[in-house]
């Protein structure tokens, strides 16, 4: 027995991935004696990164992609901002996403700080509550800002359109876009251009997930829905507490369920920013996926996703961990691989213990054996690999577990998990290059999420993947 | 049976999240540790609040139950220290078994002991508050669960009471007491004798000390006291003044477990009377209470802002006296104004101190923050300006001074404060482009010449605010 254990215990030493591996996480030095709760991350020219944070300070840091990061410098920009939580460099502005207000900041007289705040748009309300946050993106396709506003105290819709999603025309007009929404973490574009947003667990919130803001959709979370009547909008029907989305989805296509779940618990508790990777050659072979930032358990998932019957949904796996701090923005310089985040645990505690944080991720050019993709089919899904599998392992169906369950729907405060299945992996066929494996399930079941689990998987090169597990929110099943 | 060992293992590994395991560590780490700590100290170094040794979980079950059942918010006191944050709640995510898992680990971690907590305790206590919407608040939950008689190593006390006026503790021995009293309760206390000036108290006990060891003693008084063990002085405050953290004596004595006799003697002159005694086993954080356990100051963080010597300095957030979209600027000079992106004019103006920026960038910030002086003039209220104006902003010059602006229509309204002559400020008005004059009031304050003023096209204006 002691033998067994023993030998077992090399072998795992031996075939182990660990993260250090594959990506460097180090800490960026801050201006020594500020408080930097960082909210918002801008890259600049000139490999320069724009900080801001929630005490409104507004930070220039230069050789945050050196070599030597004793040699980072800081330059404050601006102070007395009001909780920025989105932000972007375009055309020698910065351009901010605050509580009250998206704006626009330049140095004119070019001494290093910002002499023009202007507003752009300051149309959405405010009451004073600690908790009516303004997540803003960067400009999207038509060049539009949108803007996330979460729920007065993330329960009620005290001001106006709290629970929606705006955005802000070139020329400052706000339209009211997606009505819905609880409480945002962060707002970001999948290759496609399209907005996402990440929402936390709550009311009318089973778990927490990364939702698509398809223009005129509900999110689910009927508070905010009375301002529809402010815009002459339709208002969506009564939503019953108790139901399940694809329920109200099927009764009201306009209520677009969550593309990817983020099982509250197994994935995270707070999900915030979204960056996007456009080229899959900088940061490792994650073509078109999405990161995600978790404030409280300090780590970045990484999702895939696709389009099937005109709804998004995808998988999210666990990737980065370990980070100072809870994680609020996220971004990813995608010529030079680099993601930059930062974050705070004021208010809403963490894994990390620092209680504010700035650190850059780069991938040292190794990739770890995992699954890249799992694409649905119609009885059971794809899985991409990022090295050839071991044909034994990866053809044998008693390898994959799969468990699969959905949330209520409610106005109370998150969900147990119910509906709970067990569908079977009944074959698993291996590509002949080793790459891709064909898994067909016997119970799928539309709307729920499908936890695939495969620890006992190897490469041919006999490792195991570094992270076994995915989750799949199956919205659609494809004909 | 090894290979079916491992089998077993791993599924039920790969599977934690999914099965119903009652393991109610497991749970408490997923669902709890973020902020109470995988050791129950309380995330982040003691930011969130403890549940290693908190009187929350003692007495009734249900008090703790409820609190996972709807949540809490806003200022608790746990083991002495003031919180004021927010849990979720958890009633809709978490069935019966699962939350009785969690509140019994949590009752029997860390040095906690509390019984077992059956799975109807919750379904019970899910049933008497089903109608309760909101979470608890403290002062809402101790109404039904109050926390708790404080506990005490005290044993047989007994307190003797001496009249007489002294600026130093007296020789006790050599005095005859008014009388003796036992006191069951085992808390050193003044109140229960009654006396308000020229006094002393004698009281003696068994300290039951929990075990061998080294023990430290906190003691602070008004006027003079001394804490004896083992016929040993432990601690001394002597002559007269307040009970302060500057006039407080700490000291250290072994004690062997069980009974070691304890001997406090206190005497008050006139006025204020108190007493504070405090003790802990050495090396540990955690202090207990000879006398009443006192509440915690819920003590602000402060962080006040300032001016530089020749630059403002900016404040935008929930300022009292104004409206949500307040910009508050610090003038050198000590000046200061609150400006409305709301209302589209400045609404407050004050002399002195800016203001204090603990309240919004500690915790999660909630409520409105007063500006840090109580000399405050209101120039406005509400919005006088057309409903086609809208704010465009701010530009700042050199020395950080505002101009904020005003598009109205097809004009725009400049609106510039810096600094003048010692105790007062220059606004300067300007409206340009269209043909329109605008009228702007100024308040009716008497801190101008008039209480309004009437912009002329491209002309600017300018007006003195004098503050005494």
């Amino acid at each position: 027995m002691r033998i067994l254990l023993t030998s077992l215990l090399l072998t795992s030493s031996l075939f182990s991935q660990t993260q250090s591996d594959f990506y460097t996480r180090e800490e960026i030095p801050l201006p020594e004696g500020e408080i930097m709760e960082i909210s918002s991350l801008a890259l600049m020219p000139g490999e320069k990164v724009a900080v801001a944070t929630r005490r409104g300070d507004l930070w220039i840091c230069s050789g945050a992609y050196g070599d030597d990061l004793s040699k980072v410098t800081w330059e404050k920009f601006a102070h007395g901002l009001h909780e920025p939580l989105g932000m972007f460099y375009k055309d020698g502005s910065l351009y901010l996403s605050q509580r009250p207000e998206f704006s626009r900041l330049e140095d004119t007289d070019g001494d290093g700080s910002a002499d023009v705040f202007e507003t752009i748009n300051s149309d959405w309300g405010i009451n004073g509550d600690y908790h009516e946050f303004a997540f803003g993106s960067s400009l999207d396709k038509n060049g539009d800002v949108w803007i996330a506003l979460c729920l007065t105290g993330s329960a009620k819709a005290d001001s106006d359109w709290r629970g929606w999603a705006v955005r802000i025309t070139p020329d400052g007009k706000m339209i009211p876009t997606c009505s819905g929404l609880r409480s945002p973490g962060g707002i970001g574009m999948n290759a496609e251009g399209d907005m996402f947003y990440t929402d936390n667990q709550g009311l009318w919130n089973g778990s927490s997930s990364l939702k698509w803001l398809k223009p005129g959709s509900f999110q689910g979370n009927p508070t905010g829905n009375k301002y529809h009547k402010l815009a002459n909008l339709p208002v969506p029907p009564e939503v019953k507490s108790g139901s399940r989305v694809l329920t109200e989805h099927l009764k009201y296509p306009e209520y677009i369920p969550p593309a990817v779940v983020l099982p509250h618990g197994d994935v995270g508790q707070s999900p915030t920013g979204i960056t996007l990777d456009k080229t899959g050659e900088t940061f490792g072979p994650w073509k078109n996926q999405l990161y995600i930032g978790e404030q409280t358990h300090s780590q970045i998932q990484r999702v895939c996703l696709e389009k099937v019957n005109g709804i998004y949904q995808g998988a999210v796996f666990h990737f980065l961990e370990g980070f100072e701090a809870g994680l609020i923005p996220l971004s990813l310089d995608n010529e030079k691989g680099i993601i930059f985040t930062g974050g705070s645990n004021r208010g809403w505690a963490s894994r990390g213990k620092k209680p504010f944080t700035f650190e850059r991720v780069k991938w040292t050019g190794k990739t770890p054996f995992e699954i890249q993709t799992m694409h649905v089919e119609k009885d059971g899904f794809t899985l991409n690999f990022t090295e050839p599998v071991d044909p034994a392992t990866a053809a044998d169906p008693a390898n994959y577990a799969m468990k699969s369950w959905t949330y209520i729907l409610q106005k109370s405060y998150g969900s147990p998990k119910v509906d709970e299945s067990t569908p079977t992996v009944t074959a698993a066929q291996v590509s002949p290059d080793g790459l891709s494996v064909r898994i067909k399930v016997d119970g799928l079941v539309r709307g729920n999420v499908h936890y695939l689990s495969v620890p006992g998987l190897k490469a041919a090169s006999g490792i195991k993947l570094w992270h076994p597990d995915a989750y799949y929110t199956l919205n659609e099943i494809p004909e | 049976m090894i290979r079916y060992y491992f089998a077993s293992t791993l599924i039920s590994l790969s599977f934690v999240g999914v099965l119903h395991a009652q393991d109610g560590e497991q749970l408490y780490t997923l669902n709890c540790s973020a902020c109470h700590g995988v050791d129950g100290k309380g995330a982040n170094n003691g930011v969130f609040p403890p549940l290693a040794g908190s009187e929350w979980l003692e007495g009734n079950p249900k008090r703790a139950v409820s609190i996972v059942l709807k949540g809490l918010e806003g200022p608790i006191e746990v083991s002495g220290k003031p919180y004021n944050l927010a849990m979720p709640p958890h009633e809709a995510a978490m069935d019966d078994g699962t939350i009785a898992a969690i509140i019994n680990y949590v009752f029997n971690a860390w040095g906690n002991s509390s019984p077992k907590v059956a799975k109807d305790v919750i379904s019970v206590t899910r049933a008497e508050h089903e109608d309760r919407e909101s979470p608890w608040t403290a002062a809402d939950l101790l109404k039904i669960y109050p926390l708790p008689k404080q506990k005490t190593v005290l044993k047989d006390l007994t307190s003797r009471v001496y009249k007489g006026q002294w600026e130093k503790i007296p020789d006790f021995d050599k005095i005859q007491s008014e009388n003796v009293e036992e006191e069951q309760n085992g808390i050193v206390s003044l109140s229960l004798t009654g006396m308000k000036d020229n006094f002393g108290v004698v009281w003696e006990a068994s300290f039951v000390a929990p075990e061998d060891g080294s023990y430290e003693f906190y003691l602070q008084a008004d006027d003079g006291a001394r804490v004896i063990l083992n016929s040993k002085m432990v601690c001394e405050v002597d002559g007269l003044g307040p009970a302060t953290p500057d006039r407080s004596s700490t000291g250290k004595t072994d004690l062997t477990k069980g009974y070691n006799p304890i001997r406090i003697e206190y005497f008050e002159n006139n006025r204020n009377q108190d007493i504070e005694i405090r003790w802990k086993k050495a090396g540990t954080k955690q202090w207990d209470w000879l006398t009443k356990k006192k509440k915690a100051q819920n003590k602000a963080t402060n962080i006040p802002l300032t001016p530089s010597k020749d630059k403002t300095v900016i404040y935008r957030n929930f300022i009292e006296g104004t409206s949500p979209r307040a910009i508050g600027f610090g003038f050198p000079g000590g000046l200061n104004i609150a400006y409305s992106a709301d209302h589209l004019t400045p609404e407050l103006i004050w002399s002195g101190d800016f203001i204090d920026a603990g309240r919004h960038w500690t915790n999660r910030g909630q409520g409105n923050q007063p500006p840090s002086s109580k000399k405050v003039v209101t120039l406005a209220n509400s919005r006088y300006l057309p409903k086609e104006a809208r704010f465009k902003g701010y530009s700042l010059d050199p020395n950080g001074n505002p101009t904020f602006i005003v598009a109205i229509g097809n004009q725009t309204l400049r609106d510039s404060w810096k600094p003048g002559e010692t105790g007062t400020l220059i606004r300067t008005l300007t409206v340009s482009g269209g043909e329109s004059t605008l009228e702007i009031p100024l308040g009716e304050t008497g801190l101008t010449e008039s209480s309004s003023v009437t912009l002329l096209p491209d002309k600017s204006t300018d007006i003195t605010y004098t503050l005494k």
